[in-house]
């Protein structure tokens, strides 16, 4: 028979204290991908070329996190104008305003109390993001500490995590989850793929989460790392700011 | 490109072979012109044979003389319209259990229900959706809904510039991004004779094999949280979120994603990964070895996976089991054995047993996890020297070409198709998720709605993958 409490208790604390205080992801980490120089159009242009998820402006301008799925390319193809680095607050507000924004989640997040339930939902992922969003409960991670919880029944929901890019015959079950949700509810696209559909052909699948639901914030990420979805979560409370989003991708 | 056969013609070829002691492997479709051809795959002796024949209303189906077609043929069915006789809308994709199950129904009648499970199910799962007859506690019969999560992903990848679209094969299972990457590439590799060099081979196989521990690692943590063990399932998953942050660390991505490429790897992720594995491995490996010896020294959890969802080795066979699924069972099918390096015949028969229950295939994971652990640590001593990647030449890639590629992920052996014209003319997948969900059907009659999530989970398969 295993002695488990002394096993657990042999590890010490793994726990990071974030989003309380700092912590960040390794300095090989592609988090956000950005455009470090725009003199030279033909190094922009071939990192364009190299985004399959067109996350880079025709104008070579800006790379939107939300279509980004974190491969590299453009930094690779032209390292000149393009870089990584290992940012992990990902997460947009689709407000102009994101102060308001933060206070406007912040008002209906205090309906919550201090604990809040998830209920999760798969539109279509690539099973990555999945393993991420349970990878929050582990113990590096524990968001219990947070008061963060998953619940089994949309009725006992607050935030909706939709994850995936929105697959046809998932629109109709997407829809009536978030139905079930008692008011008041916030719903968070999880990954690029739920934020905007990044590679997925137009037709083939039906889109980005908003599409269907009022998303209020935007996880990127392919797959969102387990401190980026934290960050992102406590954004949705209202409790940390977000960037501004491009919505509408 | 049109067959000189017909699919019925076809068809007999591989059942000649299948008769003849070979294993049957996929049956796909393409569509040239107006035509559909349906080509048939075969392993004879670890060689893919295949056998393409245009399909005509009424095509023979192979169901009978080989079950382990018959998924295959409802999905050649479905997307392609192809008619193989017999009632299109047959329920199930596995014929052995439905015997048993009418009987049952005829002698419980009323108290039959029929239960919908999914897609939306509780917890943090995949969308998948099961029709469960039942009759109070026990499964009767199960019928799988899948494809809730088509992507159109084979499409995608049609036209696309060839040093991109080992990233889209990333996307079909983002769990197992090294495993699709490197299959895709290698079919490719071998489509146009490109050449890789022995240093970007180890490296592929050091992903492939790490992201063996993180999944195997995932599913016996999740069978221990459903074996409510809490203590064994945290300590798991931190064994699992380990192998993440040295892959992070060596690759830049948590699943270690956009480092392999046609050629060889992006980067040289074998100097970056011996830099993060001298500093991480042993631990890591102490972790999880410790995590999985308190799991299998805990009674309540393997009191719940004895006699768990059996599978008897005949079944597997016959309807082409794979991976960790087939060898809980005895069936040792490895698509490491064809590589021809590294990996041998004793190797792939050490993680062998017979149980075929959810307590076998959790061992299978155990023994694979530390014969992983040794695989790494083997190459990563024995670092081959000279360049990681094959620059490719203007002129390699015009042409035209057709190939397979095979990789043993994680779930079993994975297959890609690559039809080469002067850039990607159709990408087919058969992945080993896709292969094994016939023989959960057969897995739970027998069993109760608590056994459920354990035989799921012992399956440990991505729903990703399946649906494409």
């Amino acid at each position: 028979m295993s002695n488990w409490i002394a096993r657990g208790l042999r590890r010490g604390i793994l726990t990071t204290s974030y989003p309380r205080r700092d912590d960040a992801m390794p300095p090989t980490y592609r988090g956000r991908a950005s455009v470090t120089s725009d003199d030279d159009a033909a190094s922009l242009e071939r990192g364009a070329a190299a985004c399959l998820s067109a996350a880079i402006r025709v104008d070579g301008t800006a790379i939107l996190a939300e279509r980004c799925f974190q491969c590299g390319e453009c930094a690779r193809a032209a390292p000149s104008a393009f870089a990584t680095t290992n940012d992990h607050e990902l997460a947009t507000v689709g407000d102009a305003d994101v102060d308001a924004a933060r206070e406007r989640l912040r008002k209906r997040a205090a309906a919550f109390g201090g604990s809040v339930h998830l209920r999760h939902v798969d539109c279509g992922s690539d099973a990555s993001t999945e393993q991420e969003l349970q990878a929050i409960f582990n113990p590096f991670y524990d968001v219990n500490r947070l008061g963060i919880f998953m619940t089994a029944t949309p009725r006992h929901a607050d935030i909706l995590v939709a994850s995936g890019v929105v697959t046809h015959a998932m629109i109709e079950p997407l829809r009536r989850a978030f139905e079930a949700m008692p008011e008041p509810k916030i719903v968070v696209a999880l990954g690029s793929a739920a934020c905007s559909g990044t590679i997925y052909e137009e037709g083939a699948v039906a889109g980005a989460v908003d599409r269907f639901l009022p998303v209020e914030v935007k996880i990127p990420g392919t797959p969102p790392a387990p401190l980026t979805i934290i960050h992102g979560l406590w954004v949705a409370l209202g409790r940390a700011t977000a960037r501004r989003g491009v919505r509408d991708l | 490109m049109i067959a000189n056969l017909r699919a019925d013609e076809a068809a007999e070829l591989a059942t000649l072979k299948v008769r003849d002691g070979a294993r049957f492997l996929w049956l796909f479709c393409e569509r040239v012109g107006d035509a559909t051809i349906a080509r048939y795959v075969v392993d004879r002796q670890g060689r893919l044979e295949s056998f393409e024949g245009v399909a005509t209303p009424g095509t023979r189906s192979l169901s009978k003389d080989v079950p382990a077609s018959r998924w295959y043929e409802q999905e050649a069915r479905y997307r392609y319209g192809v008619d193989f006789g017999g009632p299109s809308d047959e329920p199930s994709i596995v014929k052995a259990p439905e015997a048993d199950a009418e009987r049952m129904r005829r002698a419980l009648g009323d108290e039959v229900s029929t239960v919908l499970y999914g897609p939306i199910r509780s917890g943090i799962v995949e969308s998948a959706c099961w029709v469960i007859e039942t009759a109070g506690e026990d499964f009767i019969c199960v019928h799988p809904s899948m494809f809730f999560k088509h992507r159109g992903l084979e499409k995608r990848f049609e036209g696309v510039r060839l040093e991109l679209a080992p990233l889209i094969a990333e996307h079909v299972s983002g769990v197992t991004p090294s495993s699709h990457a490197t299959a895709f590439c290698r079919t490719v590799e071998a489509a146009l004779g490109i050449d890789v060099p022995k240093r970007a081979r180890a490296a592929r196989a050091i992903l492939v094999e790490l992201e063996r521990i993180h999944q195997h690692l995932d599913s016996l943590a999740k069978l221990a949280d459903d074996g409510s063990l809490s203590v064994g399932s945290a300590l798991t998953f931190a064994a699992k979120e380990r192998v993440h942050r040295m892959l992070c660390d060596a690759t830049g991505h948590r699943f270690a994603r956009g480092s392999i490429c046609i050629g060889g790897v992006r980067e040289d992720v074998f100097s970056s990964l011996s830099q993060s594995a001298v500093r991480m491995l042993d631990d890591v490996e102490r972790e999880a070895l410790s995590a999985l010896e308190g799991l299998f020294g805990t009674q309540s959890l393997m009191d719940r996976l004895v006699g768990t969802g059996r599978l008897s080795q005949r079944t597997v066979s016959d309807y082409g089991g794979v991976g960790p699924v087939a060898r809980g069972s005895g069936v040792v099918n490895d698509a490491r054995l064809t590589d021809g390096w590294l990996y041998t015949r004793l190797e792939a028969e050490e993680a062998r047993e017979t149980e075929g229950d959810a307590l076998a295939r959790a061992r299978v994971r155990e023994t694979e996890i530390r014969r992983s652990f040794q695989h790494v640590r083997n190459m990563l001593d024995a670092a081959p020297a000279g360049p990681y990647r094959t620059k490719l030449s203007e002129g390699s890639l015009r042409g035209e070409a057709a190939a397979f590629g095979r990789v043993e992920s994680p779930q079993g052996e994975l297959i890609y198709f690559v039809r080469y014209h002067n850039g990607l003319h159709r990408v087919a997948i058969r992945s080993a998720s896709f292969a094994n969900w016939p023989l959960f059907v057969p897995s739970l009659p027998g069993n109760i709605f608590t056994d459920f999530s354990f035989i799921e989970h012992s399956f440990g398969l991505v729903q990703a993958e399946t649906d494409r």
